[in-house]
């Protein structure tokens, strides 16, 4: 007789089931066996002790509350875990929409090709319509947009050319002769002064139309003169 | 040591010969710089549309009108070293005194005086000096000074005419045509205008210095803004007429 038969007939000596035959077998694999003895030991001790404390433990006098009491602990306890770890780790919501499974049926998938459609076709309308009204790119739509620009941005416009033609003058003076420096020295002595006078003029009077149109001619004249003798100096 | 040939009085020849030199010296100089200067004297063909551009550096320029169906070109030129090269295409004369001296330095003054068919056209720039033009009744009458000069537009009867300097007065004697335009504009320097009393023409003229004389020819349909724009129609105001002056006084006068 092998160790695990021997096992399985000890189950059936403590239940009492086990016939005479075998139990004579099984004696005398014991008396040979110090592990199944061992095992019979166990197992006859644990069903001795609760055959001697039968009785002595009673049932708990509602016993459906009591199961319904420890059932609602765990679901408690399950729910807390779960905030818990959505407030540890919320997903984004475009990790929710990247993470969703986007399982659309053929009407479904229909109607959202027809809503960007419907979008699309409506953008493109709006675009042309604006499109009608402001025209094109063109050098003409340039000006005007450039003649409606505030006063601020045409004066520094125009002071940001006057400072490239004064640098490109200065670079070159040095080589005039010292009547064409005192022509170009007067000449912008009396520039400067209607440039300053419009300034001045449009300062105290900033919606006046007439001081903004003198300071405009003022500086145009000042550019006149600084590319004149730009020109001059490469002669 | 003496040094008696300090105060002994110079001899006879000697006093001569000094006087002579300082008369030498006052009175022929002006001959030799007169020498070292060039003349130019050309006559070009041309037919009653003319059209003459000139570009200056400095100097004065005269064009009057004559009744001779050509061009005649005349320059004195102050420096030796100076060119001045014309060139004629078809009926269209042009002096360009910058190109042709480009890396010369500085050349002078270069006065010219061209005597052109009245009906011609003339295109005048300078950046120095004054011009004068006078009895032209062609297209155009277009005067530039780039800097300092005055200008005389003298029996003007074209159907455009621009004059334009920064220092100096700038005068128009003449008539608007009927359809032309007309500007004037100066920085420092007065601008007048003579014109006949019938003249028509629509006017917009600034001042910021408020100078605008408009004497006989002011109407009380005119806009005045604060003195410093005017803005109205003289007779049926078919001509266009242009002025501005940043400093300087606007005079319109009968003719």
């Amino acid at each position: 007789m092998n160790c695990e038969t021997c096992q399985e007939l000890i189950h059936d000596l403590v239940d009492g089931r086990i016939t005479q035959n075998d139990e004579s077998i099984l004696n005398t694999h014991l008396n040979e066996c110090l592990d199944c003895t061992s095992v019979r030991q166990d197992l006859a001790t644990i069903v001795g002790f609760a055959r001697t404390r039968r009785g002595e433990y009673e049932a708990p006098p509602n016993e459906q509350a009591l199961w319904l009491r420890i059932r609602n602990v765990i679901e408690a306890e399950q729910v807390g875990q779960t905030v818990v770890s959505q407030n540890e780790r919320r997903p984004s919501f475009l990790g929710r929409l990247m993470g969703h499974s986007w399982e659309l049926s053929l009407p479904q998938l229909t109607a959202a090709t027809a809503a960007i459609v419907l979008l699309v076709s409506l953008a493109t309308v709006v675009g042309l319509r604006r499109w009608g009204t402001t025209g094109p790119f063109t050098p003409a739509n340039v000006v005007q947009a450039s003649a409606s620009t505030n006063v601020n941005d045409r004066f520094i416009a125009k002071q940001q050319a006057i400072s490239y033609w004064n640098q490109r003058i200065e670079q070159n003076k040095a080589r005039w002769s010292p009547r064409m420096r005192e022509t170009f020295e007067i000449s912008l002595q009396v520039v400067d002064q209607a440039v300053s006078k419009s300034m001045d003029d449009l300062k105290q009077r900033p919606d006046d139309d007439f001081s903004e149109q003198m300071l405009d001619a003022a500086m145009e004249e000042k550019i006149a003169l600084l590319q004149k003798f730009d020109k001059m100096s490469n002669f | 040591m003496k040094f008696g040939f300090l105060t002994r009085r110079p001899s006879v020849c000697a006093r001569l010969f000094a006087g002579g030199l300082v008369f030498a010296i006052i009175f022929l100089s002006p001959i030799a710089v007169a020498h070292a200067q060039q003349k130019l004297n050309k006559r070009y063909p041309g037919g009653k549309n003319v059209r003459v551009e000139l570009r200056n550096i400095s100097g004065t320029v005269v064009v009057e009108a004559w009744d001779k169906d050509e061009i005649r070109l005349s320059a004195t030129i102050e420096s030796k070293n100076a060119h001045v090269v014309p060139k004629q295409v078809n009926e269209c004369l042009t002096i360009d005194v910058m190109s042709d001296n480009r890396g010369r330095g500085d050349i002078g003054d270069i006065n010219f005086k061209l005597q052109v068919p009245a009906s011609s056209s003339v295109d005048l720039e300078t950046v120095r000096g004054n011009i004068f033009v006078s009895n032209i009744r062609g297209g155009l009458v277009r005067a530039h000074v780039s800097s300092e000069g005055d200008i005389e537009l003298t029996n003007i009867s074209a159907s455009q005419v621009i004059a334009q300097n920064v220092i100096g007065n700038i005068t128009f004697d003449g008539e608007f045509s009927r359809g032309g335009t007309y500007e004037f504009k100066s920085n420092k320097g007065d601008i007048t205008i003579r014109i006949p009393g019938n003249s028509a023409f629509r006017l917009v003229a600034a001042s910021p210095a408020r100078k605008i004389a408009l004497n006989d020819f002011w109407n009380s349909n005119f806009k005045n803004q604060d003195g410093r724009k005017l803005v109205g129609d003289v007779g049926d105001g078919r001509s266009s007429v242009s002025v501005m002056n940043f400093s300087g006084q606007i005079t319109f006068m009968r003719r």
